[in-house]
């Protein structure tokens, strides 16, 4: 059968949270889309019941037209080799940050996935013992990685640009090549 | 050109002769165009025959070069490395990058103009420069050192409040720097 592994995973984890939605989305490659409330729990289980030891990243997707944030946590299982990406959906608060549990007790590398959330689109994690600034560090505008900031619009007002308006760019501009 | 030679005393005319194949540098590798750095420094290229070579403290290195893009954060950082190193000194923009911000020039985070921020000496153009072109540029900065023309350092200590100016703008606040730039200046009587 196709996807035997895959779908034996699915099978148990599906059990025990029957409103996780699972797909297999290629080998060794699974999405489950779960209501938020149940990301903790999943990881607990991931963690101590199914092996799952490796915590790969947590990322954040910006669905500004939903109102809302995605984070995705993608856990790493060594012996089936197999990835499982847990998608939560939270809202996005237009001023100020939104809200999250913290998962860094269970993996302590989460704390740099969450700081580094933080910084860059405004999520922060309840409970988490450290929300320092991670890269940005003087950074004071909005979360950058927001889909609301303009990075250009800022580069542009905030930078001085050299003036550089040679014969030959004109020349060719003139010509029509190039854009704008 | 005449007229600044003849301006120079005959000791700063044979301290430049020699100074000019006595250049360490400093390479700040913070962006891609390092990777061309280690064939200008060895065998293939070898820059050592110009009298040019690596050094890895800011207070006895001749030569900043900026290896292309600095993000505000690391900006700081080559500010306060600037500063600590003795004059003369030359810093050399590497890359497109360090000129007007090159294929980074709509980023948030990165500087766009290098000389805004501490004087540059020369540029070299390119992304990435080749180290034909890093060879040519030394050239260039031996030629000018030995006609008494790479005196850009002095001109930070002349123009420290438009540095300045633009350093707070691009950090928001003023830095914490280790050094007393205007007491650095009347010292060079600048
Ligand atoms: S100029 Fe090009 S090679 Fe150099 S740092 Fe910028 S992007 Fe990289």
């Amino acid at each position: 059968m196709e996807y035997a592994k895959e779908n034996s995973i699915i099978e148990m984890m599906q059990t025990e949270f029957p409103e996780a939605h699972f797909t297999v989305k290629k080998e060794r490659r699974i999405e489950v889309k779960m209501p938020s409330g149940r990301l903790y729990d999943f990881a607990v289980r991931m963690q101590k019941k199914w092996n799952f030891l490796h915590l790969s990243a947590i990322s954040c997707v910006d669905w500004i037209d939903d109102g809302e944030f995605e984070l995705v946590y993608h856990f790493w299982n060594y012996d089936e080799k197999v990835l499982v990406m847990a998608k939560i959906r939270i809202p996005r608060e237009e001023e100020g940050d939104s809200h999250f549990e913290t998962i860094s007790n269970l993996w302590q590398p989460a704390k740099f996935f969450e700081r580094d959330i933080h910084e860059m689109f405004g999520v922060y994690f309840d409970g988490s013992e450290d929300m320092e600034r991670f890269i940005l560090t003087d950074w004071t505008g909005p979360p950058p990685m927001r889909k609301d900031f303009i990075t250009r619009e800022f580069a542009l007002n905030f930078y001085h640009y050299r003036e550089y308006e040679p014969q030959w760019l004109k020349d060719m501009m003139a010509a029509g090549e190039g854009n704008e | 050109m005449d007229e600044k030679l003849t301006q120079r005393s005959v000791w700063e005319k044979i301290a430049a002769k020699l100074s000019k194949r006595s250049l360490w540098m400093l390479h700040y590798c913070t962006g891609c165009g390092a990777i061309e750095l280690p064939p200008t420094m060895t065998a293939r290229f070898d820059m050592e025959r110009f009298g040019i070579n690596p050094m890895v403290t800011p207070r006895q290195a001749d030569i900043l070069l900026i290896t292309g893009y600095l993000s505000v954060k690391t900006l700081k950082r080559v500010v306060l490395t600037y500063e600590q190193m003795q004059a003369p000194k030359y810093v050399v923009g590497f890359g497109s990058c360090t000129i007007n911000g090159g294929m980074y020039w709509n980023s948030y985070a990165t500087m766009k103009s290098l000389d805004r921020y501490i004087p540059v000496e020369t540029y070299i153009a390119g992304c990435m420069p080749r180290p034909e072109a890093i060879i040519h540029s030394f050239n260039e900065l031996i030629a000018k050192i030995d006609r008494g023309e790479a005196n850009s350092w002095k001109d930070y200590y002349k123009n420290y409040d438009f540095y300045r100016k633009n350093q707070e703008h691009t950090f928001e606040g003023p830095i914490e720097t280790y050094n007393d730039i205007k007491a650095d200046a009347a010292l060079f009587r600048i």
